[in-house]
Formats: C-alpha cells, sequence, structure tokens
C-alpha cells in the first residue's frame, strides 16, 4: 500500500471510529470509565490493573447489550476509560499526600511532593503533571494511529514460527527487561504458563493437570486469578504499608494562573516532553513493561538533559514533565501489541485482553479485518478520553482528593467485597471466589518477596495461545525444530529474544566482576 | 526458601502428572509432541528457576529483620486477611453432602452475599471504625442495597442468595 493510500485510509478510518466512539452509549461509559479511573487511581489500595480487573466481569453484560445500544466497543471504551482516568488519578496523592496512588506515580514523590509542599505550589504541580500527561498521551495516541494498522498488515502475514517467535520475544522481555531478579520473572513465567495449561488440551482435548476434579476442567479462569493477584493483593500489601490509620492532606485547587503558568513551563519544555513521549512510547510497545518503567526512565532523561540538575528533588517542573510524559505515554503504547499482536504490553492490558477473549473477539491483527469498528473505536475513544481526563483533572482535583479522606474502615471492605463481586459474576462460581481469596493471599506473599506479578500474568493470559502456535509450527514442520528459523523474521525475533534474556546474565556477571577489580 | 521449596514441589506434581510426555503416541498428528510435553517441560523450568532462587537465598546473607517490619504489621494484614476468609465462607456457608444416604449437613447456613456483605461491612465499620451504632446500621443496610439495585437490578447480575431465599422468607 502506497505511503499516501495508508495515510487516507488510516484517516477515514479513524473518522469512523470518531463516529462509533462519539455515540451518546461510547461517551457514557467513556466518562463513567474515566471517573472510576480517576477515583481508582487516587485510592492507594487500589491500582488500574486491579480496577479494570474487577470491573472485567460486568463488562461482558455491557458487551452482550444490557445497556441500550452497548457492544464490545461500549465494552472496551468503558474499561480503556478506567485505565486513562488511573493513569491520571495516580499522580494527585503523590503530588498532595506524598503517597503514589499508582506504581508510575512514585517518581513524582521526588518532585512533584516538594513543589506542592515545600514550595507552595500544589495547583502548580498538579497542572505540570496533567499537562504533560496530556501532551505524552496525546503523541502515543498519534503514533499508535498511524503505525497500528501498519503492524497489524505486516502481522497478518505472520505463520505459526514468526507467532511463536513474537511470543518467545515477549517473554523475553519480561525476564530481560524486568526491575525484579530475572530468576524470579523465570519462575513466575513458567507458573503462569503452567496455570494456563489446566484443563482441556485446546489440540488434542485431552484432559491435563486437573487431577481429576470436574470443577478444573475449564482451566482456571484469568479473571479470578487477576482479581485476586491485584485487587486483593494490593489491598493486603497496602494494609500493611500504611497500617490502620490517615494520612497528612495538603489541600489543592486549580486555578487558571496555575494551568497558564504550567503551560508556559511546558512551552519551556517542550524538546524534553516531545522525546520523552516518543521514547516513552517505544518502551511502552515492548511487552510487561508499560507506565512504571517509563516514568523512570523518563526522570532520567529529564535530569540528564537539564541544565539545572541540583534543583531535581527539590521541586523542578522538569522532575514532573519529565517522567508523566513518557508514562502516559507508555500507558497508550502498551495497548499497541495488544490490538495489534495480541500480545499485552502491560499488565493492565493483559486484562483488558482477557476481555477480548471473554466478549468473544480474537485480539491481533485479524481484528482490523474483521472488526474495524471496534478497533477504530477505541482508537478514538483514546483521544476522546484523555481530552476528557484532562478536563476533568483540572476542574475536580478538591473532589478527587476528598476521596483520600473516606475512612479505611468502609473504603478497604468495599473493596473486597466489589472484587467478590467481580470473581463470582463471571462464571457464577463460587470456587472463582476462593480462587480469588487465595490468589490474593498468593500475590500478597510473593509481591513481599519481590517476585514480579507481570510475567505471571501475562504468561497465564498469553499461555493457550502460546502452546497452539508452538505445537502448530511443529506439526507445519513435521516435527522439525529448524520450522522455527524458517524465515528471516522468526530467526531474527528469536535471535533478539536470547539476547534479551542474555542482558540480565551479562549484567550480573559484570555487577561480580566490579568488586574484584577494587579489592584486587 | 519456604516458597521456591512450594514451587519446586508444585513443579514436581506437574511434572508427575505429565509424565506421559514420554510416551510414544503422545501426538495425534505428525510432527505434535502432545498434550503433556509442553506442561511437562514448562514445570521443569520452574522448578529448576525455583531451585536457583533457593539457592542464591541460601549463599546470600539475609536481612537481619525478616520478612515483615514488626508484630504491628503482620496484625494489620491479619486484621484483613481473616475477616475477609470468613466473609467469602459465609456466603457459601459450611456444610456437606453425605452421597451414602442423600443427607445434608449444614454447619453454617449459606448466608448468601447481601446477608453477608451486610455483616462484613458492618463489623468492619464497628471493628476498625469504632462507629456509633447506628452509622453501622446504616452501613450494614446501605451497602448491600445499593449492590442489590446496581448489580441485581441494573446489570441483572444475580449474585449467591441465603438459605432465607430458598425458604422463600427474603428477597435475598
Amino acid at each position: 500500500m502506497e505511503i499516501a493510500n495508508y495515510f487516507v485510509t488510516t484517516v477515514s478510518s479513524l473518522a469512523g471510529g470518531f463516529a462509533t466512539a462519539l455515540q451518546p452509549i461510547n461517551v457514557a461509559m467513556l466518562l463513567v470509565g474515566v471517573i472510576l479511573g480517576l477515583i481508582i487511581g487516587v485510592l492507594p489500595g487500589l491500582g488500574g490493573t486491579s480496577g479494570v480487573a474487577i470491573l472485567l466481569p460486568i463488562t461482558v453484560f455491557i458487551a452482550h447489550g444490557s445497556l441500550p445500544g452497548s457492544n464490545a466497543t461500549t465494552a472496551i471504551i468503558l474499561l480503556a476509560g478506567i485505565y486513562w482516568g488511573a493513569l491520571f488519578g495516580g499522580v494527585i496523592t503523590s503530588i498532595l499526600f506524598n503517597i503514589p496512588g499508582e506504581p508510575w506515580a512514585v517518581v513524582l514523590l521526588f518532585d512533584g511532593f516538594p513543589l506542592a509542599k515545600r514550595l507552595g505550589r500544589p495547583g502548580l504541580a498538579l497542572a505540570s503533571s496533567f499537562v504533560s500527561s496530556f501532551v505524552g498521551a496525546l503523541v502515543a495516541t498519534i503514533l499508535f494511529t498511524f503505525f497500528a494498522l501498519a503492524i497489524a498488515l505486516q502481522a497478518l502475514q505472520f505463520g505459526p514460527a514468526e507467532l511463536f517467535a513474537v511470543f518467545v520475544l515477549s517473554f523475553a522481555t519480561l525476564i530481560g527487561l524486568g526491575a525484579e531478579a530475572p530468576i524470579k520473572s523465570v519462575a513466575m513465567l513458567a507458573l503462569g504458563l503452567l496455570l494456563a495449561a489446566v484443563g482441556f488440551d485446546t489440540i488434542t482435548g485431552e484432559q491435563r493437570l486437573n487431577f481429576g476434579q470436574i470443577s478444573l476442567l475449564a482451566g482456571i479462569s484469568f479473571v479470578p486469578v487477576t482479581i485476586g493477584l491485584f485487587g486483593i493483593g494490593e489491598i493486603l500489601a497496602s494494609a500493611e504499608e500504611q497500617g490502620i490509620g490517615y494520612v497528612e492532606k495538603l489541600s489543592a485547587r486549580l486555578g487558571l494562573r496555575d494551568v497558564a503558568q504550567a503551560f508556559r513551563e511546558l512551552r519551556k519544555r517542550l524538546v524534553l516532553v516531545l522525546s520523552n513521549s516518543i521514547f516513552g512510547f517505544l518502551f511502552g510497545v515492548l511487552p510487561g513493561h508499560g507506565a512504571t518503567a517509563a516514568s523512570f526512565l523518563g526522570y532520567g532523561l529529564a535530569r540528564q538533559y537539564s541544565k539545572n540538575k541540583e534543583n531535581f528533588g527539590k521541586g523542578e517542573i522538569s522532575g514532573i514533565m519529565g517522567p508523566q510524559s513518557a508514562a502516559d505515554s507508555a500507558g497508550v503504547a502498551s495497548l499497541v501489541p495488544m490490538i495489534t499482536l495480541g500480545i499485552p504490553g502491560s499488565p493492565t492490558s493483559a486484562v483488558i485482553m482477557a476481555g477480548l477473549f471473554i466478549w468473544g473477539l480474537q485480539p491481533g491483527p485479524v481484528l482490523f479485518v474483521e472488526h474495524q469498528d471496534f478497533v477504530w473505536g477505541l482508537i478514538a475513544s483514546i483521544y476522546l478520553g484523555h481530552l476528557l481526563t484532562f478536563i476533568i483533572c483540572l476542574l475536580a482535583v478538591p473532589l478527587l482528593a476528598m476521596i483520600m479522606r473516606v475512612p479505611y474502615a468502609i473504603i478497604t471492605p468495599f473493596i473486597v467485597v466489589i472484587s467478590i463481586i467481580g470473581s463470582y459474576s463471571l462464571n457464577n462460581s463460587m470456587l472463582d471466589v476462593f480462587i480469588t481469596v487465595a490468589f490474593g493471599l498468593i500475590g500478597y506473599w510473593l509481591r513481599k518477596l519481590k517476585y514480579p506479578l507481570a510475567p505471571l500474568v501475562v504468561a497465564l493470559v498469553l499461555g493457550d495461545s502460546m502452546e497452539r502456535e508452538l505445537r502448530k509450527a511443529l506439526i507445519a514442520g513435521g516435527g522439525n525444530p529448524l520450522y522455527f528459523f524458517s524465515s528471516w523474521l522468526a530467526t531474527v525475533v528469536l535471535a533478539l529474544a536470547v539476547v534479551l534474556v542474555l542482558i540480565p546474565l551479562a549484567r550480573s556477571l559484570t555487577r561480580r566482576r566490579r568488586p574484584a577489580v577494587v579489592t584486587a | 526458601m519456604a516458597t521456591a521449596a512450594a514451587i519446586v514441589l508444585i513443579a514436581a506434581v506437574a511434572m508427575f502428572d505429565s509424565r506421559a510426555a514420554f510416551s510414544p503416541s503422545a501426538g495425534t498428528a505428525p510432527g505434535d509432541v502432545g498434550s503433556r510435553w509442553y506442561p511437562f517441560w514448562t514445570a521443569t523450568l520452574m522448578g529448576i528457576a525455583a531451585i536457583v532462587v533457593a539457592y542464591r537465598a541460601f549463599t546470600t546473607p539475609q536481612a537481619a529483620e525478616g520478612i515483615f517490619a514488626g508484630r504491628e504489621s503482620i496484625f494489620s494484614v491479619l486484621k484483613l486477611a481473616v475477616p475477609m476468609l470468613l466473609y467469602a465462607t459465609l456466603i457459601g456457608g459450611v456444610g456437606w453432602k453425605d452421597d451414602a444416604t442423600d443427607v445434608t449437613y449444614t454447619v453454617i447456613p449459606p448466608l448468601g452475599f447481601y446477608l453477608a456483605t451486610a455483616l462484613y461491612m458492618g463489623g468492619f465499620a464497628w471493628w476498625l471504625g469504632r462507629y456509633k451504632v447506628w452509622w453501622v446500621a446504616l452501613i450494614a443496610v446501605a451497602f448491600p442495597f445499593v449492590i442489590f439495585a446496581a448489580f441485581e437490578l441494573g446489570f441483572r447480575v444475580s449474585l449467591p442468595k441465603s438459605f432465607l431465599y430458598d425458604r422463600g422468607i427474603a428477597p435475598f
């Protein structure tokens, strides 16, 4: 396809997407999602992933038309809205209360809180964060719009060897670029793949790993596990970290003066914000990372190229705008591999991807052919969702900050109740409720021991598909393992995966050598 | 160390269950490796990774303060975890059916979602929130009512009902 034709096709598809996204039911659900996401982002005990996981079962009813005019597009717009809201909402508590509402807002403790408290400019700190988040998200959405179709068209040519190689690459990035010990990532990855293998084998139909239990024949459902790991697990971790008490609070009201100054500060740092947005996008596209790693990368880049390095940690605006633009850009980018290749870029997009399976859709390039309304409606809703989130944030900061005043004794059991509803309602199964509670305890424990949860979740979602492609490739190649290297693309991707797994090994080797040099 | 040992145990059980991976007739199509090959090698990988984690934990000096910061942090978690387990148990009740005699023995009748939620939310407000009785009563009634309206009437999601519902006494 020529570039001009490609551009015209993309723009006209996006216009169709806006027509879908602007339907009243979709706008209403986007608004609901964004508000829920902002609330979830503000609450320290609940993250974007758990919020999306808890509400996932409800979207089944929305996708099947329980609301007038609703369909699968409405459902994904709601879930994506929660994600966008949480991306913005997490920063409010970091800046005002020195408590990160979300992992990607941790980095804002360095300069956001000092600007708010020490320099007495909470409004400016919040406005700077929202403005840079909005720009980061906008840049990422534009890149998403113009690259998604190209990636999907390329991916449509993939056979089982290429698809298997892409799965391996996504797991390799989780191991090689993860923040925790790589060997723990391997253990969690394998656990996720093993859990995904429970029940019927999709190729031969044989039973496996169910130990004679009929209730396990259908496999271990992804939803109760994720609600447990993230919803209940986070609440337990939060209970331990904060105890049962109240936090010191700053109040803030965003005035026009703050917003105008934030835009002036943005103009001074436009190169930083735009370049961090692009870096954030590239980082977010890599499976398994998303916004948190990008936020730290963004902070590092902002500090590295700043002329005022000494101001970092004392309320430097670049220390807010740099990470925020990268984090929001990565958050949007994490949906790109999920939609185009069927590989989630972050735990939240893994949960959204599970939603696609539940609604009867197959994530991946085929979506661009068979469900254009769905894909382009989602992409258009990203523009609308961020605009809506930005406006709500500018107007409703005092209200959102008040959420933190809801007492622990009410909000915590309420989150548990909502988690239980979420896990039960998908299959009307009490077994799922107990799976949720059990994985809540397991997730809390794994978190304490610094076992990463992202590889477990991503492997649980992708396990079935990966095994299917592996075996299809073996059947196609008559059992010859060299079939995996039958195309240049599969070979390059597999080689890249090997390099990514070798990175942590090289890192640990250099770490061991350094002290030896010192002592010698 | 105990966590790594538990992972090794899970891996061993999965490997034992998948031992047919080595059966000559494993696959149904030429070139296929069969249904047990993938779980077997996944479990093997998991077991090896857990052994390496355990070895590193054994050979690396551990922090003196242990996993929990203190007794208070353990209690903070238990205060949430124990009521949550009770709550999940109360929803479905406790009992069993003797298949030989076809008699059902009930230790705790199923309270269903709404009654259990009222107890759980009210109990939490009373115990940890130390609210006055009328606030506790309001929380215990209002939350299940709002959830009933939103889920049963709004989304038409049917949540588990109590023994009172089974006997036709209450709508929940």
